[in-house]
């Protein structure tokens, strides 16, 4: 029988039927797109962010990057918040709540100073949004004034945040860049300043190829380029990364977090839950395959909840920041040998090639057989694994204790995909 | 129901690689240290560099490697048995499917082409040497090529009026386009190597007359072989080479026949039956005398053959040809001695192989009871000046076998002028 969840979930106070999200970027920029979108089984949409600046854009104005003719491992665009009129866009998002109230509505806007700020928070809670999202992150605006700019500056988060928070009883969620080295501090001030929820990741500035024929980056604008913001698949595990941060920071306790970066399928979904987000953000894999692949996350999380017997979505966030734990407190007493499945093996000695050349030289390689072995210099790194094509044919096997080091018992995982 | 393909005489059976999906098929190479698929390349194309090459961005690199090792390269990329050579050695059959190396190789060669590389090079200065190459076939264009790169002065002589022998004569053009032949070919005068067409050695010209220092014999197997059985000398009976060549030449203004049987089976009865099926005959049908399992031709031929909707049968050795002056029917006789066919026919192909002509009129080689050059597998002779290879040595292999005796051979004749340049 078909499995069925009930995946809703309480984020910032609002219940949300599922936890998947758009957000604000060109995939629900007006009511058709969100309406499609809602009708497709996305629990919310980040409405494409909304300024007293209205946007002139460039042509072109997007560039992905492949790997060995994968495409699209990571995606850039040079796009900024809306370039529709900000009365039209509150319209829309006064629609959206009107004819879809079930579904969760958030208003993302940007300021270029404090007074811009309050009108925008004024404007948001009028529409009938359910939550607003304060962008302090988006890398290619045209102004200092804002997007990340703002985000790296601590002094005007919080002076931003408490000025759009004073004027609304909404609750307010501040977007955060990871074109920093730590988050906490921004994240932080945004909270001091009144903010309720810490969305992360933005884009990651980016060059993402050259183009040979203009000297340039890409994508080509009238022969030059720019540096601008980087998502997709390639960006997921620095936005896990700085989720998992602000998780466990203390003086974020209890803040909600809504997870960004890279996310197309169900599994990439739960990762971001797992170390403490209760929110989920899509773009990229959106403007690649388009509304429908929500569908997949919801029944692939169902699937997943069905196996391990979990019922409440929530219990899924953070579960696996206590097994976050800092570099000092790993066991580093014993090594874990690969173990080769002769039989699995193809014999193509990729796993002889990495260890020696990048490794230990701990694999020797009968090349009339076309079979590797182990010897005594293994260090246990596994770079051997990581590299051979056959599933399962290398997998762990023997531990060995350092010397002199006293044997407990450890946990090795077995399952790789 | 089954579909049946259909498509004109010219069309290309297969189609090509772009770059991205190169760089997709590229990355399913599992790049193996010691790359078995080059050990699987009669001619040692070296497609674990190419396909490396292509895997890491580098598209004319790859073409190098190809025309560097094989200067047909083109040509084998449509026409090898990639199923018993190089992709039967790939590593990843272990997981799933091989590299598609052929498709690959042809890709490679096609950017060789588009970006207008010019891949390899003569040296100006000439040694004092003459090479003649009887026949313009795959061994004595890798034999010239490979001389001609060396610095030899080489000359082809061919009895017909185009280069490429079999390539060009001898293969339907949806399987080998004329203009992947030309290319090859190209790359081959390129370096320098004269042609001169329409001229039989031993017949209009005399190679003793012409003052060579070394000849190399690579004539393939024109020579025709039709069966001694009752009505053979009907109008409507066709040797596969005269079959093949009639297609090639007039193409779509040749018309085999309604029903047309093909015996045979090799790549060359295949390549009948398609160029009849191509043309416009609406039943064309395979008889062959053993089974698929014995069948020298490859699987694949077969299975593009089937796709068409060309039939087959074994196990059926022709008896007679039937009909008054012109045919209108075969008979054959079952293997098993009990079994027996009449088949309704407007004209029937044999293609159950072909053997050499005189080639004791060229130089005076000593050749075997089949009439075969007799050469060692360097390509050397009873003559001191003179080499063979390919199929005038072998009985008919593949193209990719004979540019590796083609390559063997020119360097055997290296090391012979080597020899008389100390002298000199």
């Amino acid at each position: 029988m078909a499995v069925k969840k009930d995946l809703s979930i309480e984020y910032m106070g609002v219940k949300c039927e599922n936890p998947f999200f758009l957000s604000s970027s060109p995939v629900g920029g007006n009511y058709d797109m969100v309406a499609k979108a809602f009708e497709t089984g996305w629990g919310g949409v980040f409405f494409k962010t909304i300024g007293i600046f209205v946007a002139d854009e460039c042509s072109p104005r997007f560039d992905q990057n492949d790997k060995a003719g994968l495409p699209w491992i990571g995606f850039k665009n040079m796009e900024q918040i809306s370039d529709k009129p900000t009365e039209k866009n509150f319209e829309f998002l006064y629609k959206l709540k009107k004819d879809y109230p079930d579904k969760v509505v958030v208003s993302s806007v940007m300021g270029s100073c404090e007074e811009e700020w309050v009108q925008l928070g004024i404007m948001s809670e009028q529409a009938g949004a359910d939550l607003i999202e304060c962008n302090f992150s988006c890398p290619q605006m045209t102004s200092h004034a804002m997007g990340s700019d703002v985000g790296t500056n601590l002094e005007l988060v919080e002076q931003y945040s408490r000025a759009i928070s004073r004027v609304t009883k909404l609750p307010v969620i501040a977007k955060m860049t990871p074109n920093i080295t730590i988050m906490e501090p921004a994240a932080i001030a945004a909270i001091k300043g009144g903010a309720k929820g810490i969305s992360a990741i933005n884009t990651v500035k980016s060059i993402t190829s050259m183009d040979y024929e203009n000297m340039t980056g890409m994508p080509v604008v009238n022969g030059v380029s720019s540096i601008s913001g980087y998502s997709g698949t390639a960006v997921k595990p620095i936005g896990m990364r700085f989720i998992a941060n602000l998780a466990s920071c203390p003086d974020l306790a209890g803040v909600h977090l809504s997870g960004i970066g890279g996310i197309e399928s169900w599994n990439d979904c739960l990762d971001y839950m797992l170390v403490g987000a209760r929110n989920i953000q899509v773009t990229t894999a959106v403007m690649q395959y388009g509304y429908e692949i929500v569908k997949d996350m919801i029944n692939g999380m169902a699937h997943f909840m069905d196996e391990k017997g979990i019922d409440d979505i929530s219990k899924l966030v953070g579960m696996a920041l206590p097994n976050l734990v800092p570099a000092e407190e790993l066991n580093r007493d014993f090594k874990v040998i690969p173990k080769i499945d002769n039989k699995k093996c193809v014999g193509c000695g990729r796993c002889y090639v990495s260890c020696y050349d990048a490794a230990h030289q701990a694999i020797d390689w009968d090349d009339k057989k076309r079979r590797p072995s182990i010897n005594d210099e293994c260090v246990g790194c596994h770079l051997c694994l990581n590299v051979c094509p056959v599933k399962d044919c290398i997998l762990p096997g023997e531990i060995k204790w350092k010397e002199g080091r006293k044997p407990v018992d450890i946990k090795v995982k077995q399952d790789y995909v | 129901m089954s579909k049946v393909d259909k498509r004109k005489y010219t069309d290309e059976a297969d189609y090509g690689y772009n770059l991205r999906t190169a760089r997709e098929e590229a990355m399913r190479c599992l790049l193996c240290i010691d790359a078995p698929c080059s050990k699987g390349c009669p001619a040692g194309t070296d497609p674990g560099s190419f396909i490396r090459s292509i895997r890491f961005n580098n598209v004319k690199g790859a073409a190098e490697t190809i025309r560097k090792n094989n200067i047909l390269g083109g040509s084998c990329a449509r026409i090898c048995p990639y199923d018993r050579l190089c992709e039967e050695e790939c590593s990843r059959c272990g997981i799933d499917k091989p590299i598609q190396i052929g498709r690959l190789q042809r890709f490679a060669v096609e950017q060789e082409k588009a970006l207008k590389m010019k891949t390899l090079e003569a040296p100006k200065k000439k040694k004092p040497f003459k090479v003649a190459c009887v026949g313009a076939g795959p061994a004595s264009l890798a034999c010239a090529a490979k001389l001609a790169q060396a610095g030899y002065q080489v000359t082809i002589y061919e009895e017909k009026d185009k280069a490429g022998g079999v390539l060009t004569y001898g293969i339907t053009p949806s399987r080998l386009p004329e203009h992947v032949v030309a290319f090859d070919v190209k790359t081959v005068k390129d370096l320098g190597v004269k042609f001169v067409f329409n001229t039989k050695v031993g017949k209009d010209v005399d190679l003793n007359e012409l003052g060579f220092d070394a000849v190399f014999i690579g004539a393939g197997l024109w020579g025709t072989t039709l069966p001694n059985i009752p009505g053979i000398d009907k109008k409507g009976v066709w040797t596969a080479i005269d079959f093949l060549k009639e297609g090639r030449t007039k193409k779509e203004n040749f018309y085999p026949g309604d029903n047309v049987i093909v015996i045979g089976g090799g790549d060359v009865a295949v390549d009948c039956a398609v160029t009849a099926k191509l043309l416009g005959s609406k039943n064309v049908h395979i008889v062959y005398r053993r089974t698929i399992e014995e069948a020298p031709a490859n699987m694949t031929e077969f299975q593009y053959a089937l796709s068409l909707g060309i039939g087959m049968t074994t196990n059926m050795a022709p008896a007679e040809v039937l009909g008054d002056k012109k045919i209108d029917g075969m008979a054959f006789n079952g293997r098993d001695g009990v079994s027996g066919l009449k088949l309704k026919a407007d004209a029937v192909v044999f293609a159950i192989g072909q053997k050499p002509e005189d080639m004791t009129a060229i130089a005076g080689v000593k050749v075997t009871e089949k009439g075969r050059v007799k050469a060692t597998a360097s390509g050397k002779t009873n003559l001191a000046k003179v080499f063979a290879a390919g199929d005038v040595v072998n009985g008919g292999k593949t193209a990719v076998e004979a540019v590796k005796e083609g390559k063997d051979a020119a360097d055997s004749i290296i090391a012979y002028l080597a020899k008389k340049e100390g002298v000199k």
